[in-house]
């Protein structure tokens, strides 16, 4: 799955596996990708207020 | 010990970033301990001087020189990894962009059970997908 997603960060794991880079996407309720975030330091991620508000956002331009 | 205390300024520029790690203004770019370090810097130059200009009273012509050479190094290993390793990532050009469909996947929940992308999405408004580094 993270390949399916090229997420792979080969060699970054303990004694060298390969582990998923971090990343955070925001799916709707069709599959349709909404807000991607690929962070490009390992210390700095989203963090959870930022997915609320891509959520919230994303609820205003598509009232369900 | 006079080039001690300058000393500590450095080692606590280095070993507070996991105290301010936790906060996301002083983690995202590290203000906190570039400030320390700043700090560290100035006391290790006038102590420098000192030791140099008055070096019978400081005592500090061996020890000054020797523990400046520490403070840098400790300094170099904070840089080095705030602002290179951490930021080796390596591009993900294929991952998918919003307005891309998501590629469906298949995965096993608390209980063992398989939860797909589809049934996700038709129980809910949204799914909010995070792939999380850790592995401990």
């Amino acid at each position: 799955m993270i390949q399916r997603y090229d997420l792979l960060h080969r060699g970054a794991g303990p004694k060298g596996t390969d582990i998923a880079r971090p990343a955070e996407f925001l799916i709707d309720s069709s599959g349709i990708i909404r807000w991607v975030n690929l962070t490009e330091n390992i210390a700095v991620r989203a963090r959870p207020e930022q997915v609320l508000e891509a959520f919230e956002q994303g609820e205003q331009v598509t009232p369900q | 010990m006079v080039a001690l205390d300058r000393v500590f300024f450095e080692l606590a520029g280095f070993f507070s970033y996991t105290f301010f790690a936790q906060f996301p203004i002083t983690r995202d770019f590290p203000w906190a301990n570039l400030l320390l370090f700043a700090a560290g810097g100035i006391c290790l130059v006038v102590g420098l001087f000192r030791a140099f200009g008055n070096a019978r009273a400081y005592r500090g012509k061996i020890f000054g020189p020797i523990l400046s050479t520490l403070a840098i190094l400790i300094f170099g290993l904070f840089s080095y990894v705030l602002f290179y390793e951490l930021r080796q990532v390596p591009p993900s050009t294929g991952a998918p962009r919003v307005g891309q469909k998501a590629p469906e996947f298949t995965l096993s929940d608390q209980d063992g059970r398989d939860v797909s992308l589809r049934d996700l999405g038709s129980k809910s408004k949204a799914v909010a997908l995070i792939f999380y580094r850790g592995f401990w």
